[in-house]
């Protein structure tokens, strides 16, 4: 299987040259590397916890409805936490 | 694809005695059909109106151009996350010791970007190394 950042390179290049099925036309293309940039120059990043610094613990249902605690989970071992923005 | 590719390093991930988590502002009628879809082995959380990417630092508005653009789309991340803001986290992913501190921060304004899962797996190998 290919690299992740290799798959989703091949994802953008077909999205930006308006490859199906997405068919993005070459405005919708540049709004959206508008906005990244801006983001980026907002200095986002920065703001986010970085390593060295302790992790808010949560509690939170899963997909399932069962509730997870992150500090119970870490008495049995690490945690690997991605936040990923949906399905959309 | 993250999710894909975060379920093709999990079982090295259990042998190292840790666990993956994803959260996602989504509410839960959408992440129980996409962990079923995907038949991922690890939870995926709803991060209710994002309180813990707050936390985190992660959250940002989309400018209103970009909105407009979505919804131009047919998105309707309103409905997806149970708030009329359309709000989302930066993507990232972190490594958290069981001393509940962050050994590894991934974190990209550029929703393009990830970094390769087998950085995580380092990062998860120095954490049992040092143990």
């Amino acid at each position: 299987m290919a690299k992740l950042q290799d798959r989703l390179n091949e994802f953008k290049r077909n999205f930006e040259s308006g490859g199906p099925p997405y068919k993005a036309p070459r405005e919708a293309i540049e709004t959206m590397h508008r906005a990244t940039a801006e983001l980026k120059a907002s200095g986002a990043e920065g703001r986010a916890i970085k390593v060295g610094e302790r992790a808010p613990s949560f509690t939170l249902f899963n997909q399932d409805h069962a509730e997870v605690n992150s500090a119970e989970l870490l008495r049995q071992g690490p945690l690997v936490v991605s936040f990923f923005r949906g399905h959309w | 694809m993250e999710l894909e590719a975060l379920q093709e390093i999990n079982p090295e991930v259990e042998k190292l005695g840790a666990r993956i988590l994803v959260l996602t502002p989504e509410l839960e009628r959408y992440t129980r059909a996409l962990h079923q879809r995907l038949n991922l082995a690890f939870d995926i959380l709803t991060d209710l109106h994002q309180k813990t990417a707050e936390q985190f630092g992660l959250v940002f508005e989309l400018p209103d151009y970009l909105r407009e653009l979505y919804q131009s789309f047919g998105s309707t991340l309103d409905r997806f996350n149970d708030e009329p803001q359309y709000r989302l986290p930066m993507p990232a992913r972190y490594v958290i010791d069981q001393q509940g501190i962050i050994r590894a921060a991934d974190v990209n304004a550029d929703y393009t970007i990830r970094t390769d899962p087998s950085e995580t797996l380092s990062a998860l190998r120095n954490i049992a190394v040092a143990k």
